[in-house]
């Protein structure tokens, strides 16, 4: 669906106002201070992430997933649905809609037992507690809340454009890239179209790869406001990971973290 | 489910039943598509989810609304515009006599639907009179996107096996991987000359080989020369050099010379050679069509 981003469900019901965000969030955020919100994102995106590369799933694939994640809690308090069991749902359901094929619930279950077992055992000292029926359950759950709307666009298509329009670099492709896959890890992709979350990515890239393309950016025809804002967002968190040992303080945060009642079923 | 009230069962969809229902406040009519959850493992069907995230954002007045989705306890319920009838059905109750007008409005509102599919990027890869709905006022609608994809991401490989036979192109049928927009041009070609022909259909082949011979007797069997890389397909194998041994004149006789011309365009098997919708749509065939109905954007 490339190319007419401006009449997608994305850019019409799903490009979020900062203040609303704030607003949709006070429940969460009368228990969790904001950077302690940010944190428990943090971790999920990588729970997210890591899941979907033991699942060998595409990194367009694993962005839809954690957008849809992102939306889910844009609209409703932690407490609603245990966040680790809604990460591996959204990429059950992302992957269908990507079109990367079913994720056969048996194996989705496995890794994810695998996953926190041997890479978040820091954070959890129990077994992944979730089954399929569950999976299924938030699926629908998920599905209903996104107000069906699935489509989500990527900043990956606009910066190969850019990158290309530059003079190719693979250097610069390869570290803005990243910034973009780390980008997912902030609210932009709440907040501002994909196209200009990857200008913002290339910036930031830019700079720390000591690039002068000052004159090829300000040749774009862009809100130059919105992107500064974005690369905010992204060194922000840059700043926050530089003093940030997630090993150390997660499991404080997800015991404080709004839990919803009563804990599933085994 | 308490804001419908259901009337009768009008058939069964590619992934379930289909219910003709009243919304019991503003008395509208609508179709109810009821997504059977019967695989455990699947969750909801990923044809359900193709037809819902692409509708979602598809909003065109030649393609069928998806008003709601309605979720209830391990139910999925899509909530459609409703259509007095498909085209198979319209096709049955003509007696062999179609208006020559009414192909041309049914013909240019089924390319419009296209345009507006194809510039959003989206296939819809399983059109036939089935998924074509009609209501009183004439309107035609695309429906059943159960088998549509998108296709801005480029991915290499595309399943097979997904149009119905009679309304597969010759690059489908030989095997082809990389669908493009000309999948949909075949059987719009396909439907144009079933519609002029007041619901005969042009090529009902029995399998894929009666479906290819049908095909290049009417067209002649395409070679190299006229199709550079047909012999490379996958399931490529040589038909006898058939002859054209039928003139247009007698496949479509109520079609006038435009008419013939414009499914000539759309009906060839080179695929890189169809004619797109947009073009298709300021074919002179149109040029005489009621501007009520040209002008009736969305």
């Amino acid at each position: 669906m490339a190319g007419n981003f401006w009449q997608s469900s994305h850019h019409q019901q799903w490009l979020l106002d900062k203040q609303d965000l704030i607003r949709e969030r006070q429940h969460d955020l009368n228990i969790l201070n904001e950077e302690e919100y940010q944190k428990i994102f943090i971790f999920f995106s990588s729970v997210i992430q890591t899941l979907g590369e033991q699942l060998k799933l595409r990194q367009q694939v694993i962005a839809t997933a954690t957008v849809y994640f992102k939306r889910f809690y844009a609209r409703n308090s932690l407490k609603c649905i245990d966040p680790l069991l809604l990460a591996p749902t959204c990429l059950f359901l992302a992957s269908k809609v990507e079109e990367f094929g079913v994720i056969s619930n048996s194996r989705l279950i496995t890794t994810c037992q695998t996953v926190v077992k041997n890479k978040f055992s820091y954070a959890y000292s129990q077994e992944f507690p979730y089954r399929t029926n569950h999976i299924l359950e938030c699926e629908f759950y998920l599905l209903e809340n996104l107000d069906c709307c699935l489509i989500v666009y990527q900043p990956y298509r606009p910066l190969l454009q850019l990158i290309q329009d530059m003079g190719h670099e693979e250097q610069l492709l390869t570290l803005a890239w990243r910034i973009v896959n780390d980008s997912l890890r902030t609210d932009v992709c709440l907040l501002y179209p994909p196209y200009q979350i990857a200008i913002g990515s290339l910036q930031v890239a830019c700079v720390v790869l000591q690039k002068d393309h000052k004159a090829w950016f300000a040749e774009l025809n862009v809100d130059i406001e919105k992107i500064q804002e974005i690369a905010r967002y992204i060194i922000n968190l840059f700043e926050l990971w530089k003093q940030y040992d997630e090993k150390k303080e997660i499991r404080e945060l997800l015991t404080k973290m709004p839990k919803p009642k009563p804990a599933p079923q085994r | 489910m308490q804001k419908y009230e259901k009337l009768e069962k009008i058939g069964e969809g590619t992934y379930g039943t289909v219910f003709k229902a009243k919304n019991r406040e503003t008395h509208e009519i609508v179709a109810l598509k009821r997504v059977r959850l019967d695989d455990d493992d699947e969750g909801v069907p990923s044809s359900a989810l193709r037809e819902i995230c692409l509708l979602k954002e598809l909003k065109h007045k030649n393609i069928v609304r998806l008003y709601d989705v309605l979720h209830s306890d391990k139910k999925l319920t899509l909530v459609f515009e409703h259509c007095d009838q498909d085209l198979k059905k319209y096709f049955d109750s003509l007696n062999g006599d179609i208006d020559p007008d009414v192909v041309k409005s049914f013909m240019y509102q089924l390319l419009r639907g296209l345009a507006f599919c194809h510039s959003h990027n989206v296939l819809h890869r399983d059109l036939k009179p089935q998924n074509l709905l009609i209501n009183k006022n004439g309107e035609l609608k695309l429906a059943d996107f159960g088998l549509a994809r998108a296709f801005g991401i480029p991915v290499k490989c595309y399943s097979a096996e997904v149009v119905t036979l009679w309304y597969r192109p010759p690059d489908v049928l030989f095997g082809a991987k990389l669908y493009t927009t000309s999948i949909d041009m075949w059987s719009a070609g396909c439907i144009f000359a079933e519609l002029a022909n007041a619901g005969r259909p042009l090529f009902p082949g029995s399998d894929v080989d009666d479906q290819l011979r049908r095909i290049f007797k009417l067209l002649g069997t395409p070679t190299e020369d006229t199709w550079a890389g047909i012999s490379a397909l996958p399931d490529y194998k040589p038909f006898p050099l058939y002859q054209p041994n039928m003139s247009w004149s007698q496949v479509v006789p109520k079609l006038g010379n435009r008419g013939r011309d414009l499914l000539q365009r759309l009906l060839l098997c080179n695929p890189t050679q169809r004619m797109c919708s947009e073009e298709a749509m300021i074919h002179a065939y149109f040029s005489d069509l009621n501007s009520a109905i040209k002008n009736d954007r969305c």
